[in-house]
């Protein structure tokens, strides 16, 4: 006991009150300090998502997006938060008088084992994906990097293009660094841990500036989305990616976990197809635009803003005001058409009804939702509407078979609205399901494919949207929302982008 | 049996095998839908005709159906199992390690269920109309009438998120293969414990069964020792049809428990048609089922002389 007391007696005069202020203050200090530093690197967060690269190899298959979903790879350039192309690798593209392009690199930028990022080592990246993989040589065809010093590549596309910054937004084209492992990437996470098809584990990157900031994050693929609301709900995810919409209400009144909402780029519509007797008179098509109520679809979807246009509303290039519900003027254009209502209420033209067949493909399962809010909107302007679903969605509309088919399509993946405007509407197009054809839409595309302006590429955009409008061969109706679940501790985290960049450098963890 | 009728069991197991791959072959490019229309499509690919042959020839799809076939069958049985149209990484090696998850799943709750349904088997054959033959036949309804799909969803919710007893996707492999065996032992229990019972009650209602009762031995003791033989033959006989069970309760097990196993990679195989994953699996699934009946058959003569010898006692 004396023993003890002789050896405890340090501490004690450390503790006596009139000694034990400094070393107090000393102490809140350092667990302060650590504190503010410690935090951030010791900090981990568990995303769960429906989807997750199945390699690290960019060249494979769409390995590519994934990466970039992940915040793993990066490309050249990318899609900001406005819908708007910037660099991101690259410091700039500039057309050269050949039609081929020269690109500056963003200086001090670096792989995640701390080798800088040269125009050797992107062309390298680049001319690899591009022989082995077809999206890569989708928009342009093949494109050629060649390095012509440290920091600039000359680049050379198959087809002449005048929007290579969008093109290289596209998911086709992270850089990275082959080595004898797995690639290296420069994006602000690196690959810790990689579980094919389960999880992938990721620390921040150190050569990224604001690494300090990153949590270590754990990204798992819970495929049902059923099941990852209740991962969520048991407190295993700090983010669950794209909740269905049913499970949003589990959420409600909790504390510790929240739902926030966000809209994306799948925009839904109706394509006319043009070349059926009825729907060939274009007072027809916009009668039919007019009398669908978009906020009915929206109720029915139970998410979404109704669309305004082609793009949803973040684009630049969007469309603006709202577009029109005026069943009235509708049914005046109908009369006007020649289709009167008969007795048995339905529209008829020359003894010939106006019955209509609507398609749908439950791949997306809102535009099956849909199919009875716009019967019911057509059954009360007097047009017959039956409907089908299909697996099949590209082969129906493809074969022309098919009065009105409600679709989803991202119509800027890669922030440009010129590949979607021409490869859905101008004449002949690959993608034309509805056989619409308006020489003077084909002359504003023609403008659009040869615009390098961004305000000049605008307004061809709008005004290609208003032809659209005006010949109604679709009708643009929802742009959907999606929904991601946050922890307290990623309250702070704000989604956009769509599928395509879930984890950005901006991830950090809240400590309100 | 002799060796001929050894090897004439070997032929028909591998003539079994490939019609099942060869029909399921033609029906999976049956189904409507073009892998690179979807794939085009999903990826938001700007895909001129050009771009779509070279998916095509990339993927081996300009091949008649025929040719398309015995590629792909060459390729199986050397281990050449092509590469997945939507990842295009190796098929073999995506369902390499996937395998592992699978058969844990599967063999776990095939053995649970097993050991399970014969304790509760016996149970009600001891005690009939009591407790366990209840419990037993309650659980052989609920096996046919539940869906699993929601079972597992009902269970996710109260073990991982009411009362948070698991961690079922994040906590280690043996805390996450705990409720996917569950599920599909579950499912099996019932179908088990029913043919144990049938089985056991069978040699209940012998004659011989007075004789061992008058030697002293206990009720319990004496229909063990005496009904396991015939239980075990009913059981063997009646469990087949669990064998596809297996395999689909253990895709639903995958899915809603998240497990990275090779049913799940399937599932996004078939939205996808990812041919090369899809055939694969089935090929797999059909060399597992064809195997396991003949387990069974094999084991039915093992246990049962009426049915045959075996091949080393006829050596």
């Amino acid at each position: 006991m004396t023993l003890m007391t002789g050896s405890l007696k340090p501490i004690l005069k450390i503790l006596d009150p009139d000694r034990r202020a400094l070393p107090a203050a000393g102490l809140a200090v350092a667990f302060a300090l650590t504190g503010a530093i410690a935090p951030a690197a010791a900090e981990s967060v568990t995303v769960g998502q429906t989807f997750l690269a199945s390699g690290l190899d960019p060249a494979d298959g769409s390995t590519g997006w994934a990466l970039v979903t992940h915040g793993i790879a990066e490309q050249l350039f990318t899609v900001s938060r406005d819908g708007e192309v910037v660099p991101n690798l690259a410091a700039s593209a500039a057309r050269n008088d050949d039609a081929s392009w020269t690109v500056e690199l963003s200086p001090g930028r670096f792989f995640s084992d701390g080798t800088p990022v040269t125009a050797e080592l992107v062309a390298d990246a680049l001319n690899r994906t591009g022989e082995a993989n077809a999206s890569a040589r989708a928009t342009a065809g093949r494109l050629t990097f060649e390095a012509l010093d440290a920091d600039t590549l000359k680049v050379t596309s198959e087809q002449p293009t005048a929007i290579l910054p969008s093109i290289l937004a596209e998911w086709a084209f992270p850089v990275y660094l082959e080595t004898d492992g797995a690639p290296i990437f420069t994006g602000p996470f690196a690959v810790e841990n990689f579980e094919a098809g389960a999880a992938i584990e990721m620390v921040p990157n150190t050569h990224y500036e604001g690494y300090e900031q990153r949590p270590d994050v754990t990204i798992r693929r819970i495929a049902d989305g059923q099941s990852l609301a209740l991962a969520f709900a048991s407190g295993e995810l700090d983010l669950a990616f794209n909740l269905p919409v049913e499970t949003v209400s589990m959420f409600e009144g909790r504390e510790d976990r929240s739902v926030t909402s966000f809209p994306v780029a799948y925009q839904y519509m109706m394509w006319m197809n043009t070349r059926t007797p009825a729907l060939s008179d274009v007072r027809v098509r916009r009668a039919i635009d007019l009398a669908v109520n978009r906020d009915n679809l929206v109720a029915a979807a139970r998410a979404g803003k109704p669309a305004t246009g082609a793009f949803a509303a973040a684009y630049p290039f969007a469309a603006e005001g709202s577009l029109a519900y005026d069943p009235e003027a509708s049914a005046r254009l109908l009369d006007e058409a020649g289709w009167m209502v008969g007795d048995d209420g339905v529209r008829a033209k020359d003894g010939k009804k106006l019955e209509l067949v609507l398609w749908a493909y439950p791949q997306r399962p809102d535009l099956v939702t849909f199919q009875p809010v716009v019967r019911a909107a057509l059954a009360e302007l007097g047009i017959a509407v039956t409907t089908q679903v299909t697996e099949s969605p590209s082969d129906v509309a493809a074969s022309g078979a098919f009065d009105l088919f409600l679709w989803a399509q991202h119509t800027a993946p890669a922030g440009d609205p010129g590949l979607f405007l021409s490869l859905f509407f101008e004449t002949g197009a690959a993608r034309n399901y509805t056989g619409w054809s308006n020489a003077a839409y084909d002359d504003v595309i023609a403008a659009l494919r040869a615009a390098t302006s961004p305000d000049e590429r605008i307004d061809l955009a709008r005004q290609a949207q208003k032809l659209i409008a005006d010949g109604a061969p679709v009708s643009f109706l929802v742009t959907p929302e999606w929904h991601v679940g946050l922890s307290e501790r990623l309250a702070d985290y704000q989604p956009w982008g769509s599928d395509y960049y879930v984890i950005r450098p901006d991830l950090s963890v809240s400590h309100q | 049996m002799t060796w001929l009728a050894a090897a004439r069991m070997v032929v028909m197991a591998l003539v079994s095998w490939l019609a099942a791959v060869a029909v399921s072959f033609m029906l999976i490019r049956l189904v409507p839908g073009d892998p690179v229309d979807i794939f085009v499509n999903r990826m938001n690919v700007n895909a001129s005709e050009e771009l779509l042959a070279a998916y095509r020839r990339a993927w081996g799809l300009e091949h008649s159906l025929i040719e398309q076939f015995l590629i792909w069958l060459r390729g199986f049985v050397t281990l050449n199992w092509g590469v997945s149209f939507v990842t295009g990484g190796e098929v073999s090696n995506e369902l390499a390690p996937r395998l592992a998850w699978s058969a844990a799943i599967g063999f776990g709750g095939m053995i649970a269920a097993l050991l399970c349904g014969t304790l509760l088997g016996f149970r009600a054959a001891l005690h009939p109309g009591g407790l366990a033959d209840g419990l037993s036949r309650s659980m052989a309804v609920a096996g046919q009438a539940l869906p699993a799909f929601a079972v597992g969803l009902v269970a996710l919710w109260l073990f991982a998120a009411e009362l948070r007893w698991l961690l079922p996707f994040s906590g280690g492999a043996v805390e996450r293969l705990i409720l996917p065996i569950a599920l599909v032992a579950f499912f099996s229990v019932g179908s088990v414990s029913r043919l144990v019972r049938a089985g056991f009650a069978e040699t209940a209602a012998a004659p011989f069964m007075r004789t061992a009762l008058a030697k002293g031995l206990s009720r319990k003791t004496a229909l063990w020792r005496h009904g396991r033989r015939q239980a075990a033959i009913v059981l063997v006989a009646g469990i087949a049809p669990d064998l596809a069970w297996i395999v689909g309760g253990t895709a639903i097990a995958e899915i809603v428990f998240g497990i990275p196993g090779l049913s799940e990679r399937v599932v996004e195989a078939v939205s996808s048609r990812d041919y090369p994953v899809l055939q694969s699996y089935v090929a797999l699934v059909a060399l597992w089922i064809i195997l396991g009946l003949h387990l069974c058959a094999l084991l039915r003569r093992t246990l049962d002389p009426r049915h045959g010898a075996l091949p080393l006692r006829v050596q």
